[in-house]
């Protein structure tokens, strides 16, 4: 896993991509809009985390 | 006795049907069973639907099942029924390939525990079915993600039968199984039993106990029966509920299934948005969403418009899945293995989950918690509310999953999009009801409530389909 992100990260690797690297790619960039989407939710301190559902 | 002629009639049979026939000696169990396997031996190739046959240790059940029903001895309304499990539920001794291929070889030496409940009510297990690997954890592009191929719909083979849960849904709409398992983390259930016009049922997180099924995400999968009717599923989830010490998850609670103590409807207050049945859907569904709306209205319930509480739902799941998995799978992932995968994209999709930190996961932990907080309070106002379960018809089995372009002017309202994942994240209970045909291909509507209320679900369900007969059309399946 690192050395895959190592290689992708690498000067010129853009202009080569390959299938494999854009799917890694895309997996990348749709956990980065993922995780700014969920950033923008107001979350109070005090709100702990949903571990286990509580009916 | 003379050989009994098994036509469609039994194999699209209700359990409560076969049952009936069962108990007054029309056919005995191993007669029935011989003829199921016979047919999902044939048929279930033809779907991509099966993943391992049980004929012998189905036939030697159904044996036993028999000098029970000479006995007079009765388990429950299950004993004698065939019935499929999606084959991330272990069965002691078979192959559980959690339809991926690095699993292939895969043996377990105990009963998941739903199958060890369904054996103790007499049921037939016979066989396990396909799914798409790893029941989708890391995000798969095409439905050819899974180690038995596309899964096909009965209705149109050209199409994807929906998934995680496929074999379930394709075998028990093309009358392979009566009955069948299937699991849900974000939509497993629903979604094929929508496409492929059967009534599922995913149930409040915890009622039904995982243990001896796949993980994917803990905090999120929850295990529910496909069936021909809401009834049906009333009998399964009677048999599958309770409460289970093994499974951390387990909620304490068990589910008896009591129609008599269903409310009024007019003691009923269904939530809706009217977009989801015009705008929001393609457009050749929504003559049939607003039928089914008004099906739903003329049974005599209160109706209110309702928004969905604004949350981003679906990064919220696939956050959740996603660092939940890769923990899961961390092995699979570093030893280079999930490059085994079918599906390239999810494979990479599962790498990138070990990306997710510590912070990212707690966060969409904690909103979870708030989305929980939402719904609660969305259920003072509500006692259900009702959506169509898929906006589209089954996508063809060559088109990317990932696709759809995103409408060029934003909604007008949020409507109840996104009820699948919120659901989930709130752990709430639905039902998938089948509410008509577009182009051949089913569409259906959901029900979903508060937690621990399957049986108004159910009691809804019913009345819906004592309305239309949507769940009894039968696809064109050919022998």
């Amino acid at each position: 896993m690192l050395a895959i992100a190592a290689a992708a990260q690498q000067p010129g690797a853009a202009q080569t991509v390959t299938p494999a690297n854009a799917d890694l790619e895309s997996a990348r960039d749709l956990l980065r809009t993922n995780l700014q989407q969920i950033a923008k939710v107001k979350l109070p301190m005090a709100t702990e985390p949903a571990c286990h559902f509580k009916a | 006795m003379a050989k009994f002629n098994f036509t469609d009639d039994i194999f699209f049979g209700t359990i409560s049907e076969i049952s009936t026939a069962l108990r007054t000696k029309e056919f005995s169990t191993v007669e029935l069973t011989h003829a199921f396997c016979d047919r999902l031996e044939k048929l279930g190739p033809r779907y991509n639907a099966l993943a391992l046959s049980l004929r012998d240790t189905a036939l030697k059940k159904a044996k036993e099942v028999d000098r029970e029903f000479k006995l007079d001895r009765v388990r429950s309304p299950l004993q004698g029924i065939p019935y499929g499990a999606k084959d991330l539920l272990a069965v002691k001794g078979k192959a559980t390939t959690w339809g991926a291929k690095p699993y292939a070889a895969q043996v377990f030496d105990e009963d998941a525990q739903v199958i060890e409940l369904l054996d103790k009510a007499g049921a037939i297990l016979i066989g396990k079915l396909s799914m798409v690997e790893l029941a989708g954890g890391g995000g798969y592009r095409f439905p050819s993600a899974s180690l038995t191929g596309p899964c096909l719909n009965p209705w149109d083979r050209t199409r994807w039968s929906g998934g995680s849960s496929s074999g379930p849904g394709s075998a028990t709409a093309a009358g392979l199984v009566t009955f069948s398992i299937g699991s849900e983390t974000s939509g497993s259930i629903l979604s094929p039993s929508a496409y492929c016009g059967i009534t599922g049922l995913r149930p409040t997180y915890g009622l039904v106990s995982r243990r001896g099924a796949m993980a994917l995400s803990w905090t999120l999968d929850k295990i529910g029966p496909m069936c021909r009717s809401a009834e049906d599923c009333a009998l399964v989830l009677s048999v599958i509920a309770g409460v289970d010490y093994e499974d951390p998850g387990s909620a304490g609670k068990s589910f008896h299934y009591a129609p008599q103590y269903a409310r009024k409807p007019d003691e009923i207050t269904i939530g809706y948005a009217p977009i989801d049945f015009d705008e929001s859907a393609e457009p050749s569904t929504r003559a049939g969403f607003q039928e089914a709306l008004k099906v739903v209205k003329s049974l005599g319930m209160n109706t209110k418009e309702v928004e969905i509480p604004d949350f981003p739902y679906g990064p919220l799941v696939s956050t959740i899945i996603g660092a939940e998995a890769a923990s899961i799978f961390e092995d699979l992932i570093r030893s280079g293995k999930v490059d085994e995968l079918a599906d390239h994209r999810q494979a990479q999709g599962l790498k990138t989950g070990l990306d997710i930190s510590a912070t990212d996961y707690l966060r969409a932990m904690r909103v979870c918690a708030l989305v929980q907080q939402a719904f609660k309070d969305l259920f003072l106002n509500v006692d259900f509310l009702l959506a169509p379960t898929k906006l589209t018809i089954a996508s063809k089995i060559t088109d990317a999953l990932d696709g759809g372009a995103a409408p060029a002017t934003p909604p007008k309202s949020r409507g109840l999009s996104g009820l699948i994942p919120a659901g989930n994240l709130a752990g709430l209970p639905a039902i998938s009801l089948p509410c008509g045909f577009t182009a051949g291909l089913p569409i259906a509507i959901s029900v979903v409530g508060r937690p621990f209320y399957e049986n108004h679900l159910i009691a809804i369900g019913k009345a819906f389909q004592s309305h239309t007969d949507w769940h009894r059309r039968r696809p064109p399946v050919t022998q």
